[in-house]
């Protein structure tokens, strides 16, 4: 029975919950575009949460002020995820988030006053520190016991999921929220803007054209259940957690390597361990951000693993932007859409292969495959990568 | 379930204190003193030196113990990589956020790089070439803990040796905060980094065993669950020889030390003392159980349970 | 000495903390993205892009520009005397 998903929640720029994700998808409906609710950065597009912090704190019923973006975001998709599951005295529950920025949206909010000497407001930095957002959303929700938070930049989400359901396998919990959540912020996009990787235009992954990403921000959650837990709850698995791996590219700081080293290692080994055949494997949700760098290095590594013969892939960021941590999270919520639904999303914004790999994503919505199994891809700064395979619930 | 035994083959640690290759400190530890500094070996020994020219002080102390663990341990490379920290990447988040908010043109990108949490594991993971699985686990006073429980079930899944360590870092801006938040410190805020090589096998240089370790976040009966974890270990406190606390005293114990008197207050001290159970067990044969209660942060609590290797 | 090429391996030594360099350790025509010379990388370049808009008043928005002004210190002297005379 393994390890099976029993619930889903998603917040990002093209919804507020897991139908209104799956309507733009279909759609081909970006939620890129100017940023409404954070002012005063230099971005000219990203991938907004359409909701500011007060809607969210309304909706959510968090009465406190000081409360990170993040923690709304990812309280808002674990909520959905956790449906009306019941806590337990009998059943082990924990929740592991992933956050790369934490609560950085209201420590520059005070870090901005600080330096002006402008009264600054202090506890806005209790949100700060990256455990203190799941541990808000643990203390909403209820739940006590092992909560923790990964943070390996931008392959963090997947690795809260790995690292979720290797506690199941092992007998330490016998069910866990995880995910991830990440906001906007000024920080990441003067970041990303540094590295001279964001672009002003809207992103287009896999193209020969690409210059760099667009930032995102929202959350994901996958409720996932061992099988004591199921017998327990009676949930209905949607799909199994089947293959995971994370690998090391240690290659370079921020660049991915030319051979795509650590990316190949991460995806070979999660299909190893999901115990199919490269062939079983439906759909490829792609890192894909849209730099220069990483759709050349995922392309070299899906063609070492796959040969001539790589799946129908796609990357979604063109939609909901690059959601850093919450990236690999949300892309599992929809990794679990598309084979809920036998639906293969489309690589918005692609136009011509990239020349040396000539890899061609899929551009229209693909409904006429059966997606059984999906490989799930994240990789991050300081050549974190991981690797997902989801497959159908037998 | 009979958990088989995993082993510390090696300890390495960068504090305010004289801990860092040099085995047998505890036996003269004193109290850190509020003017102490963060006592550096000469880096350059450890770290090549053009990654060594951008690497903040977390970075040095993190590459550099995990560098010196690797040696004492005697292998050429752990299977993975599992780093904890409260923080992070205090210096050079503060650094690009004053960048972000005052430098109107191009920002310099190297702090904002840096600034990221797993910065410490990908920069060890580089440092030595490793390509194995490198995670990084920040569950504020919990992240050690976090990143210990990580390594303890891969190598139940089959890995032979871990590195597995934690590292926070001080700035100047903590004291400022500390005192506006009113958080009153046990001890002056310090730095350190301590890592550990945790084996599947004794090699002949293990000072200790890892017998358990137990993580509870949101917690109201820290005496329940010190109980609860005891008894699963089939020990009851008296048994324990010398429990390490922050927060409160393990009651029953035969002696109780407050670390954090030793080595200052920073969110993963908790990875000092379990060097300092090692050195413990390593010199002193009468000690035969040592208990880390980490309850920095009342609302969670860590609990790592060692013993002395079984001759 | 030429003036501009010193102040420009200042301002590199500065950047990019090259704490064990001085001024007189790099040769005009040496390769800074060479290991044999200074072993600089895709991060430095960034930086060094950052240089030329501080302290020269230069922007360079297309990284792959910067792979042939950034050969040496004596490219980087020419590409800025290039761009101001423009």
């Amino acid at each position: 029975m393994g390890v099976c998903i029993t619930g889903i929640g998603v917040v990002s720029a093209i919804g507020m919950s897991v139908e209104e994700n799956l309507n733009a998808l279909c759609e081909g409906r970006t939620g890129i575009g100017p940023l409404r609710y954070l002012q005063g950065t230099k971005a000219s597009l990203a991938g907004e949460v359409k909701a500011s912090n007060d809607d969210l704190r309304k909706a959510l019923n968090v009465g406190t002020e000081y409360v990170s973006r993040t923690s709304l975001l990812g309280l808002q998709a674990a909520r959905e995820a956790w449906g009306d599951n019941k806590r337990s005295g009998v059943i082990r529950t924990g929740i592991i988030s992933a956050t790369s920025v934490g609560g950085m949206d209201r420590s520059e909010v005070f870090y901005k006053d600080y330096l002006a000497q402008n009264n600054p407001d202090y506890k806005l930095l209790t949100t700060h520190d990256s455990g203190s957002t799941t541990e808000r959303i643990a203390k909403e929700l209820g739940i006590t016991g092992y909560i923790n938070t990964l943070s390996t930049a931008c392959s963090s989400g997947v690795n809260a999921i790995m690292l979720g359901a290797r506690l199941i396998l092992q007998g330490t919990l016998d069910r866990v929220l995880v995910g991830g959540s990440d906001a906007l912020s000024g920080f990441t996009i003067d970041g990303f803007r540094s590295l001279m990787i964001y672009d002003d235009q809207w992103c287009r992954p896999f193209d020969e054209s690409r210059a760099g990403l667009n930032l995102g921000e929202g959350a994901g959650f996958l409720l996932l259940e061992g099988e004591k837990s199921l017998e327990l709850t009676g949930n209905t698995p949607i799909c199994n957690v089947s293959g995971w791996a994370n690998a090391a590219d240690a290659y370079h700081q921020t660049a991915s390597s030319p051979d795509g080293k650590g990316a190949t290692l991460a995806i070979e080994n999660a299909i190893r361990r999901a115990g199919i055949g490269l062939n079983q494997i439906s759909y490829v949700n792609a890192h894909g951000t849209g730099t220069k760098n990483n759709d050349h290095s995922e392309s070299v590594a899906l063609q070492n693993v796959f040969g001539d013969r790589i799946p129908p892939f796609s990357s979604t960021k063109a939609f909901t932007g690059h959601t850093l941590a919450a990236a690999g999270a949300i892309e599992a919520v929809f990794s679990v859409l598309a084979i809920q639904n036998n639906l293969i999303f489309p690589n918005l914004n692609y136009n011509m292969p990239i020349v040396g790999t000539g890899l061609v994503p899929a551009t229209q919505l693909g409904t006429d495959l059966e997606v059984n199994a999906v490989l799930s891809n994240s990789f991050g700064f300081g050549g974190n990568n991981s690797s997902l395979v989801l497959t159908k619930y037998e | 379930m009979n958990k088989p035994a995993l082993y510390l083959s090696a300890s390495s640690t960068i504090s305010h204190q004289p801990t860092f290759g040099n085995p047998g400190f505890s036996a003269a530890l004193g109290p850190v003193e509020t003017s102490s500094v963060l006592i550096s070996p000469d880096y350059k020994a450890y770290i090549d030196a053009g990654l060594l020219r951008r690497m903040s002080k977390i970075l040095r102390m993190s590459v550099a113990c995990a560098k010196d663990c690797i040696a004492r341990a005697g292998i050429e490379q752990p299977d993975a990589i599992v780093v904890g920290t409260g923080l992070g990447c205090l210096q050079d988040t503060e650094k690009f956020l004053n960048t972000s908010l005052t430098v109107e043109g191009l920002l310099p990108p190297t702090s904002f790089i840096q600034s990221t949490h797993n910065t410490m594991a990908g920069q060890i993971s580089l440092s030595i070439g490793n390509h194995g699985y490198n995670m990084t686990h920040t569950q504020n006073t919990l992240s050690f803990e976090h990143a210990l429980f990580d390594a303890s079930m891969l190598l139940r899944e089959g890995d032979r040796h871990v590195l597995v360590g934690a590292a926070d870092e001080h700035i100047d801006m903590l004291e400022d905060i500390a005192a506006r938040l009113e958080f009153k410190a046990a001890a002056p805020l310090t730095s350190g980094a301590s890592f550990f090589v945790l084996s599947s096998e004794n090699g002949g240089n293990a000072n200790a065993e890892l017998t358990d370790i137990y993580t509870v976040g949101g917690t109201e009966n820290r005496q329940e669950e010190i109980d609860a974890f005891l008894d699963r270990n089939g020990l009851q406190a008296g048994d324990i020889d010398l429990a390490l606390y922050a927060g409160a005293p393990v009651q029953g114990a035969v002696r109780n030390l407050d670390y954090l008197s030793l080595i200052g207050v920073y969110p993963t001290a908790s990875a000092f003392a379990l060097h300092y159970a090692v050195d413990v067990l390593g010199a002193n044969r009468d000690v035969r159980n040592v208990l880390i209660c980490n309850a920095l942060r009342k609302s969670n609590l860590g609990l790592t349970l060692l013993k002395a290797v079984e001759a | 000495m030429d003036s501009l090429k010193e102040d420009l391996k200042k301002q590199i030594i500065e950047q990019l903390n090259l704490e064990d360099l001085t001024v007189a350790d790099i040769a005009d025509d040496a390769l800074l993205f060479n290991d044999q010379g200074l072993g600089l990388d895709s991060i430095d370049a960034l930086e060094l892009i950052v240089l030329l808009e501080k302290y020269h008043g230069i922007q360079l928005t297309n990284p792959e520009e910067g792979k042939e002004a950034f050969k040496s210190i004596d490219t980087m002297a020419a590409y800025i005397n290039k761009r101001k005379a423009a």
